[in-house]
């Protein structure tokens, strides 16, 4: 028995809770630092653990799809609680796919929480309890091997970050929560009439089996469904590009904290949604409907977000804005690798989710100092930073050229890999990749002009009253921010100079992913009540 | 005799209660018309405890159906869950309408030197009347609980406040649910006209027998036929289900916090079991009914839900949003009627299940959210009494009603705040929520039947209906306080409002308990799951019930 997976989820639940009930702001922000620690810890831990050297092509095919929607971590908790009526099991397991992106999360929760030390002055135990829920319910979605608890844990991270941004963000934060979560609960109710349609149809909402269902038992309207209702939930999540308005508007009202997890963490469910449940399931990929159309759509869409969005972001005045614009231009990248359906393409697109999450949750980390210091994020009224805040200069550039790209920082790797697998890839083809390679030097474009403007030239500051009652801050980063961005520094050099170790591992579970299980090697087909229903209708 | 005592001891108790509390309700001395309150809630508590103990001693709940030697009443499972629910729900809605504190309940008649026993003689009358229904086998008897539950609220609504708005909505209620019970009498005399009958078990057997065999759908004459529909629409209007749900915006605002909370649930309630009732015997002793009644059960409950959930969108007034969303809820439950008539496998009651089970939800989350708006003051001078108070003086304070009464109130009334959130995201069918399962039961129920299309529209319908609770949560969170200057008159609510709102917030306080006690605990849904699945089976093989072949033979 493992119990690091259960302490992974306890840990935050428990901190949340307890940091709600804290007497003062003081101790909250504390506690929230210790808990996201501990979670972190415990994520450290869970690696310790994790059985690294897994050798996948031993497994017997039979158990080879419930393997590649999870490895380890097993079993014991299958039965830790077991809802009869709905075949509702809270059963949790990671792959190393899910393990890198846990690792992700918890790496970036304890740095936004430590970044939101002086940028939250009110309500702020409310704040750090729903940055603790917040943190529960992500790794809930990424530790998730029922597809009940995947899809509840998905909906619940909307409460709290509906809250982060509607009390805590800038002028328009009202609309921003409000259009955040109309937008994401739009799509993601088709995804709930869908899972539940599965887990009735599969008998039980376990992930192997709903999944092994899907793949060969799904009748061929039955898989358009499926597959339209769990791409509105995870469309919007990414966001795609018809789809995609509510982002940038989020991103910039949202608190530094806040847009760093929605950033870092919540878009990657999105991604990570479509990679665990419509890739396995065949509804992307050479057994699904309409093969290469649907797939096609989608790339020319990541495509349309790739350029369309690397476009916007260089007309905005606003420096978050643009690095929201930027996130709708890379996300486009890590879909257009996933649906790549290759090796390269599909490595490049768990890479991107990673790397993506480090540096533009650092930008925006970065933007929120800035912020706190000149309380505008204007491009015309900030000029010539470099002059005063040397430190942060060197984060703001490194950050940069990690987001476009620069070989040696990790972003290289991850865009590399998902235009190779582009280009490769046996449907996409040449045109896909040159139009995704387009979009790498406008990103370059867009970033450079930034920072160009902001960082270089003659020094140009808005005048700044300082509100009385808080020690302004120092003029250039002081020691409490620095610790907050050398980790992601750290983490942006490591996966940039020596990625190998995450590529190999998750190399065979993006195989597993993508290889459809030969129907004669399942058992006998399982009539349950919705097939017959199925079967009956004209 | 003693059967029958047996049989209907719920409602004698209740009855009996509702006299004495006529009663107390004319003393002269005010400590004894407070005691009304304490005694409707001890004999609410009291029916709740003693039909959960006669449950659990097994003898009713069996799954016989057990009748009494005229057939006027035939109690399965499925009144036993009814009734236990509705006695549960009525004391939280009895502590809702506490006679402590005039100002927080917006409800004069709350005032304890007026009408205090009468509204808690007339509730229970009202919740009896839902009682008659569950047991009833006879249709005049189940148009009279029908009635019986109908025409206290009438009295209540125009009672509950001294304000032109309130007598207003009275009568309107009234005037439209006279006319509901003429359809329904109309439905009722063309049923008994064709058959003979009043006795639905038996009127169940001649549609049976018209039917030509087990799994076939009964035939119906052009009279009968004609007779359903009125039925269906009659039930319609207690149900609030569009086309009859007009009265529901008006007559929701202009009631008290109280008894609009009673009116989301209780008549509605009572529609929804006969339509139940009456759906199994148009299906002759089965869900197996005739096309045309699924079909329009499937297109109400599409307009139900979209029309209710776009009215809802539009409103400013709380009470009128919650009124728009009870409408809406009932088209879900509707969803679920829809996939029960539309199987055709015998033994298929998931539909049913679902819909009991969205009737426990619904009934715990509307009080919560009536609960938490009773609580918190209005705003002075916003138009949310409908303007002049009676007699020209200055309205009294009241709960707050509109979106402005609400704003910031949940940064200073955090608990409250929280459990306005717990309750709309219930409604919205958020997770960790009793709304979420509700959800999803249906979902599954229509699913398994292959009503995609309704099952798309009903998520269409959740995540619309998601921007007007957004609001509310949102105007309570996101926006502050606003400015207004309290006229020297009427004081803030704010130092009276703890003293004697112990009882709602102890309402309040239970249901957003049992909210996240049926949405997070997993025995716990289990529980209700399972009680809502036993009770969905009303279909008894007739051969258990001993009493069938002589009635026949009568």
């Amino acid at each position: 028995m493992h119990y690091s997976i259960v302490l992974l989820l306890l840990v935050p639940v428990v901190g949340a809770i307890v940091g709600a009930l804290l007497p003062n702001a003081r101790s909250a922000k504390w506690w929230a630092l210790f808990v996201s620690v501990l979670t972190a810890l415990v994520g450290v831990w869970m690696v310790a653990q994790f059985d690294w050297k897994q050798d996948l092509s031993a497994v017997p095919a039979a158990d080879r799809l419930a393997k590649s929607v999870q490895i380890t971590f097993t079993p014991g908790f299958d039965s830790l609680l077991h809802l009869e009526a709905i075949q509702f099991s809270f059963s949790l397991g990671v792959d190393s796919i899910s393990l890198w992106l846990v690792l992700m999360t918890v790496l970036l929760m304890p740095v936004s929480v430590l970044a939101s030390f002086t940028y939250i002055k009110e309500r702020q135990k409310e704040f750090y309890a729903w940055m603790l829920a917040l943190l529960a319910f992500m790794l809930g979605v990424f530790v998730a091997r029922d597809l009940l608890l995947f899809y509840v844990c998905f909906e619940l991270t909307l409460i709290p970050m509906f809250f982060i941004i509607g009390i805590w963000g800038g002028s328009e934060r009202r609309y921003a929560a409000g259009k955040f979560f109309l937008f994401t609960f739009s799509g993601s109710v088709f995804t709930l009439a869908v899972v539940i349609f599965l887990g009735l149809a599969a008998g039980s909402f376990d992930l192997a089996t709903v999944t092994q269902y899907a793949q060969y038992g799904l009748t061929n309207s039955a898989r358009i469904w499926v597959f339209l209702g769990l791409a509105a939930g995870m469309a919007v999540k990414v966001p795609l590009f018809p789809v995609h308005t509510w982002l940038p508007l989020a991103h910039t009202e949202a608190p530094t904290a806040g847009s760093v997890i929605l950033a870092g963490v919540l878009l990657k469910l999105g991604a990570y949604g479509l990679l665990r449940l419509a890739v396995p399931m065949g509804l992307i990929g050479p057994t699904g409907l309409m093969f290469p159309t649907v797939v096609k759509v989608l790339a020319v869409l990541c495509i349309i977000g790739v350029i369309y969005g690397a476009l916007v972001a260089w007309v905005q005045q606003d420096i978050k804005k643009l690095v929201a614009y930027s996130s709708v231009s890379h996300l486009g990248f890590c879909v257009l690798g996933l649906v790549a359906l290759n090796d390269y393409g599909m490595q490049g697109s768990v890479l991107y989710m990673i790397n993506h999450g480090l540096s533009t949750g650092a930008m925006f980390l970065v933007i929120g100092m800035i912020y706190e210091r000149h309380h505008t994020r204007d491009i015309h009224q900030l000029s010539g930073l470099a002059k005063q805040m040397p430190i942060m200069s060197f984060f703001f550039v490194f950050f940069t050229l990690s987001s476009i790209g620069l070989p040696g920082l990790n972003g290289y790797v991850s865009e590399f890999l998902t235009i190779l697998g582009a280009f490769t890839s046996e449907h996409l083809g040449i045109g896909y990749g040159i139009a995704a390679a387009v979009g790498i030097i406008l990103g370059a474009i867009y970033m450079l002009h930034m920072v160009a403007r902001v960082i270089f030239g003659p020094l140009k500051v808005p005048h700044v009253h300082e509100e009385a009652g808080h020690k302004p801050l120092s003029r250039d980063l002081n020691g409490r921010e620095i610790t907050v961005l050398v980790p992601l520094a750290v983490a942006v050099v490591l996966l940039g100079v020596l990625p190998t170790p995450v590529l190999k591992s998750i190399l065979e579970p993006v195989r597993m992913v993508r290889q459809p299980v030969a129907a004669q090697m399942m058992g006998p087909r399982v009539e349950t009540p919705a097939q017959v229903a199925m079967a009956q209708r004209p | 005799m003693d059967s029958l005592v047996r049989l209907l001891w719920p409602e004698m108790v209740l009855t009996v209660a509702a006299c004495v509390l006529f009663l107390l309700g004319v003393s002269r001395r005010a400590a004894v018309r407070r005691l009304t309150a304490v005694l409707a809630v001890l004999t609410l508590a009291g029916v709740f405890v003693g039909l959960l103990a006669s449950g659990a001693g097994g003898a009713l709940m069996s799954g016989q159906a057990v009748s009494d030697p005229w057939h006027s009443v035939r109690i399965v499972e499925f009144g036993y869950y009814i009734k236990i629910l509705v006695a549960g729900v009525g004391i939280l809605l009895a502590l809702l309408a506490w006679p402590g504190n005039r100002q927080a309940t917006g409800n004069s008649a709350m005032d304890v030197g007026q009408d205090t026993g009468e509204f808690f003689g007339l509730m229970l009358l009202s919740l009896m009347g839902v009682f008659l229904v569950a047991s009833s086998n006879d249709m005049i008897l189940m148009f009279l609980g029908i009635e019986l539950a109908s025409i206290p609220t009438y009295i209540m609504v125009a009672i509950s406040r001294p304000l032109a708005v309130a007598q207003e909505a009275g009568v309107k209620y009234f005037f439209l649910g006279a006319m509901a019970a003429a359809l329904m009498l109309f439905g009722f005399s063309y049923l008994y006209g064709t058959t003979g009958l009043t006795d639905l078990h038996r009127i169940s057997q001649v549609f049976a027998a018209s039917a030509g065999g087990v799994g076939n759908a009964p035939v119906l004459s052009a009279w009968q036929v004609l007779a359903v529909v009125m039925l269906m629409m009659g039930f319609a209007f207690k149900m609030a289900v569009v086309p009859l749900h007009f009265y529901a915006g008006d007559v929701y605002q202009g009631a008290a916090t109280p008894v609009t909370a009673l009116l989301s649930f209780v008549p509605k309630i009572s529609g929804f079991v006969a339509m139940i009732k009456i759906l199994y015997v148009v299906g002759g002793g089965s869900w197996v009914v005739p096309e045309f009644v699924t079909q329009i059960l499937i297109v109400l409950s599409v307009l139900t839900m979209s029309v209710g959930n776009v009215l809802g969108l539009l409103q400013f007034n709380i009470k009128r949003v919650f009124a728009y969303s009870s409408i809406a809820h009932s088209g879900y439950m509707l969803v679920g009627l829809a996939a029960l008539t539309s199987s055709r496998m015998a033994g298929s009651d998931e539909g049913l299940s679902a819909v009991l089970f969205y009737l426990a939800g619904y009934g715990i989350m509307n009080v919560a959210a009536f609960g938490v708006l009773m609580l918190l003051p209005a705003q002075p001078g916003i138009a949310g009494m409908g303007g002049v108070g009676a007699g020209g003086k200055m309205p009294p304070a009241t709960s707050a009603e509109t979106f402005e009464d609400i704003a910031g109130q949940g940064r200073k009334h955090v608990a409250l705040g929280l459990a306005m959130a717990v309750a709309c995201f219930s409604l919205i069918g958020l997770p960790l929520t009793v709304g979420f399962f509700g959800k999803l039961y249906l979902i599954r129920a229509a699913l398994n039947q292959g009503l995609i299309a309704l099952v798309v529209i009903t998520v269409i319908n959740a995540a619309v209906s998601a921007a007007y609770y957004l609001r509310i949560v949102s105007s309570m969170f996101l926006r502050s306080e606003p400015q207004t200057q309290w006229p020297q008159a009427a004081k803030p609510a704010d130092e009276c409002e703890c003293k004697g709102t112990f009882p709602i917030r102890l309402a309040v306080g239970l249901s957003v308990f049992g909210v996240l006690l049926f949405g997070l605990v997993v025995p716990a849904i289990e529980m209700l799951s399972t009680q809502s699945r036993a009770a969905a089976r009303v279909d008894i093989p007739t051969s258990v019930e001993p009493s069938t072949a002589s009635a026949l033979a009568r």
